[in-house]
């Protein structure tokens, strides 16, 4: 169902086109819009407000309900969809309400308000004009702030035309259409529907924030003004609204302020005299649960300025029909599988890549794609895991049965091998090579060749995690980098006892497996003295430096052997980094060799969860290359592990941009720091037979080393 | 601190005008009404009761410009093109208008029109949001609306268009000594 979906996507290019070049517009407008505000700051701030407020819910409702009253509203608190309805359906009735006009409203959407309002014989008009073109067009929203970016101007003017009266496909004019067919909406509906983005406690007070006016008008003209709010958009004191004023414009549309930030206190006299009604609906809706939650809680944070949307890889080419339900991306799983419950997001959590790019930018500090793998974990336990997925980690569990299958499949791909790749796969296999050729697994592994490397002895030592890429795919990563660090007079060890660092069932949400490697490596890597324990893959790097830790905990190991991860964790370290420690102390030299121009790819891991991004770059500045960066160098490549096995066609398309900006840099030589990103695009660059090289920044340092 | 508030309203779309005295003002209003109403006969424009008219000879000005409305209710203030208020203050790092209202008619003049004038004492001219606000007693007033250059839409193939459903222009006219 959702492939179907997903490549119905992938070949509207409309769609694609406008999430693309919103997305990479919005990436340059989004930091030109913090310039010279403190961006980490700002998220402290919003993160601590809002992380307050999660953990003493119950008493911030009861300050807003007490506050809202004595200003003069009618506050009802509840936390079932169903009583949102019926008070809003029952306030219709009593003041004979025939028509509503509404502005953007998250909750309502949330709880499927309009259809219930039209079940009732009640004229529902949205009335932000993406809102009001996708209600017309019998849609829902693609994005939580640009809700009809999905449709061309062309699409707009025929929904306009079918449904309200023809106009040409002029935006101006079009505007200018919406504002005189809602005018007379406004002026004649009884009762005016909002949202609120901020609800503050300790004054009672609602802030909205538009841009068009749309709000303005739907509080001001009908006689009874209804705002519902999720309370999550709660904060205590009034002081708390600052952070989140400078932070959701400049992060939602890369504006410095709206057009128009509305406080609303209290009801006034109506404009025809009498008293104004105004009633404040707090809908909780599972959020009091999302609250205690201890991993989740922090989704409490969120201030719905769908940045995370506007930056994510996936969510670009595929937009919000696919990616999400009513809430959409990577928040939108989270908020889904609350409010809708746990099994309504299975089939879109599996759509984040894990590359963490919205991490940098959330400004509510929202681990996303932490959240979205704790969804992962609890669906594998709640539902268990298919025959064959049970099947493959039992596998990978078995050290020695995982090695020897990846020995025997080394011989049984001769036939679709050709110089290193394998460029078609038969039947089912077939979409996994058609964006992307795959490597051949070598013909002798790393594991074997070590044995045969002769090394100069020193008391300096590093035990090296070769990862299963290096290990069976790349080997002579593998051997680069014995060459660089015993040039650095620094002995490798390679324990034959490690394994797969547990990443594919990690990042799968099956955590016995996941644990079991941490043991596994964490026995194998600890069996030895060293000074140093490295690895040249930054996945594995945080499995160990990380992720072992974690994995034990959870899964109940014991004391000593999580002291042994903790301690395993000290001392790992990514090669980028050591190698480029190792320069800067002049023990690694290099020759005077042509300078050649390079490219660099950041992979995920190391630039998001290391922070690692000038070291490699600064190594082979020093070896003599010369970088041309390509553009969003630090946007992931589409590999993402399995990621790239479950969604051959997302994954395809992400890796097809990354091509075209390696292209615009005109270099033909893309360095990296992962054996997966190098998989990945020297598959693709196989693929379309570009002449560019994908190499491992250890093999391009090695090569330029300094003759002895 | 005016510069730097023209400067940022001026980025967002907003038309800033500076005069020494009300009689001044008053003068550029009445010309602006004249250019931009098309004739005597319809209210083509409301203008929100406020200190600036204090002193100012309303009966003199109805004769001079019948066609402006100082009876504010929801059939005048819907049929104007030009709606005139007083705001309360001035935001300088994002060029915006505090507009405080306890009265529906002053809201009226800024959100239903086409054209808002906005008069402005330079002297209310703050630093930021956060000075305005300490200023205010929030818990006194009914609705405070923070105006930030006309109203806009990218809704649309995300191409920004000025003017949806509130006002295409602002223009800021902001006094010295009053």
């Amino acid at each position: 169902m959702i492939k179907e979906e997903i490549k119905k996507a992938l070949q509207n290019a409309n769609l694609s086109e406008a999430l693309t070049r919103f997305s990479e517009a919005y990436a340059v407008s989004r930091r030109k819009a913090y310039e010279g505000l403190d961006f980490e700051e700002i998220r402290d701030k919003i993160a601590s407000v809002k992380a307050y407020v999660a953990e003493h819910l119950d008493d911030v409702v009861q300050t807003f309900i007490k506050s809202a009253k004595a200003n003069g509203a009618k506050v009802f608190y509840t936390k079932n969809p169903d009583e949102v309805r019926k008070y809003i359906i029952d306030l219709a009735k009593k003041n004979n309400v025939k028509s509503i006009v509404k502005s953007k409203s998250m909750a309502t959407e949330e709880i499927h308000l309009n259809k219930y309002l039209k079940e009732e014989g009640i004229e529902v008009n949205e009335t932000d004009l993406g809102e009001w073109i996708i209600q017309l067009a019998g849609q829902r929203p693609s994005h939580m702030v640009l809700p009809a970016i999905h449709l061309t101007r062309y699409d707009v003017s025929d929904v306009f035309t079918k449904k309200v009266e023809p106009i040409e496909p002029d935006i101006a004019q079009m505007v200018k259409f919406a504002r005189k067919h809602l005018r007379r909406k406004f002026l004649a509906a009884d009762m005016g529907i909002t949202g609120a983005n901020i609800a503050i406690a300790e004054t009672g007070t609602l802030v909205l924030f538009t841009n068009e006016g749309n709000a303005r008008l739907t509080m001001a003209l009908p006689k009874i003004h209804v705002a519902v709010v999720g309370v999550e958009k709660l904060v205590a004191k009034f002081e708390d609204i600052f952070p989140i004023i400078r932070a959701l414009p400049r992060s939602a549309t890369a504006q410095l302020i709206t057009s128009y930030i509305s406080f609303v206190n209290k009801p006034y006299i109506h404009i025809d005299g009498s008293q104004k009604e105004f009633h404040i609906i707090l809908l909780d809706n599972n959020r009091s649960s999302i609250a205690r939650d201890p991993v989740f809680k922090q989704t409490i944070q969120c201030i719905r300025c769908a940045s995370c949307l506007n930056v994510c890889p996936v969510f670009r080419l595929i937009g919000g029909h696919v990616f999400g339900k009513v809430y959409t991306g990577g928040i939108g799983t989270i908020l889904t599988a609350w409010t809708e419950g746990l099994k309504a997001s299975k089939d879109i959590q599996g759509l984040c890549i894990q590359c963490g790019n919205c991490v940098k930018v959330c400004p509510g500090k929202i681990d996303i794609p932490e959240l979205i793998l704790e969804i992962r974990k609890r669906l594998a336990k709640e539902e268990g895991l298919n025959f064959k997925t049970k099947a493959i980690y039992s596998v990978v569990n078995n050290r020695k049965l995982f090695h020897s299958l990846l020995r025997t499949a080394s011989k049984l791909q001769k036939p679709f091998e050709k110089s290193g790749f394998i460029r078609h796969l038969p039947f089912f296999l077939s979409e996994l090579t058609e964006k992307r050729s795959l490597p051949a697994i070598a013909e002798i592994p790393f594991r074997d060749r070590f044995n045969k490397i002769e090394q100069p002895k020193s008391d300096k030592k590093a035990i090296f995690f070769a990862g299963c890429l290096i290990d069976f795919a790349y080997p002579e990563i593998g051997e680069a980098l014995i060459k660089l660090l015993n040039r650095a007079g620094i002995e490798v060890i390679f324990p034959e006892e490690q394994t797969c660092c547990g990443a594919p069932a990690r990042y799968s949400g099956v955590m016995e497996v996941a644990a079991n490697n941490s043991k596994q490596n964490i026995e194998a890597l600890l069996s030895k003295e060293a000074d140093y324990i490295i690895s040249a893959c930054p996945t594995c790097t945080v499995a160990l430096k990380k992720q072992f830790i974690k994995d034990l905990k959870e899964q109940n190991y014991s004391i000593e052997i999580i002291k042994k991860a903790e301690k395993l964790s000290e001392k790992v370290k990514d090669t980028s980094e050591l190698i480029n420690r190792l320069i800067k102390e002049g023990k690694i030299k290099f020759k005077t060799a042509p300078e050649l121009s390079y490219t660099y790819h950041d992979p995920c891991h190391l630039i998001r969860t290391l922070g690692i991004y000038k070291e490699p770059r600064e190594s082979l500045t020093t070896s003599g290359m010369k970088l041309i960066e390509m553009f969003e160098s630090d946007t992931c490549c589409g590999m993402g592990g399995s990621y790239s096995l479950k969604f051959p066609e997302i994954s395809g398309t992400i890796l097809k941009r990354k091509l075209e900006n390696i292209k615009k840099t005109e270099t033909n030589l893309v360095c990296t720091d992962c054996p997966g990103c190098v998989m990945q695009i020297r598959g693709g660059v196989d693929k379309e037979r570009l002449s560019i090289q994908v190499k491992h920044s250890l093999e391009v340092l090695a090569d330029r080393l300094k003759e002895d | 601190m005016f510069e730097l508030f023209k400067e940022k309203a001026e980025k967002i779309n907003a038309e800033v005008y500076h005069f020494n005295s009300k009689a001044e003002a008053l003068d550029f209003i009445k010309d602006f009404i004249i250019k931009n109403s098309s004739n005597k006969k319809s209210k083509e424009v409301v203008w929100c009761d406020s200190n600036f008219l204090e002193g100012v000879d309303r009966d003199s000005l109805l004769k001079e410009l019948p066609q402006v409305e100082f009876n504010i209710d929801l059939n005048s203030a819907s049929s104007a093109k030009i709606g005139i208020n007083q705001v309360d203050y001035g935001i300088a790092e994002t060029g915006s208008l505090v507009e405080i209202s306890d009265r529906i008619s002053k809201r009226l003049c800024s959100t239903l029109p086409e054209i808002h004038i906005a008069i402005l004492p330079v002297s209310k001219i703050e630093t930021n949001m956060e000075t305005v606000m300490k200023k205010i007693n929030i818990k006194n007033i009914p609705y405070i609306t923070i105006i930030s250059g006309p109203s806009r839409t990218a809704d649309i193939e995300r191409v920004l268009t000025i003017g949806v459903h509130g006002p295409e222009r602002v223009i800021i006219v902001c006094v010295d000594n009053f």
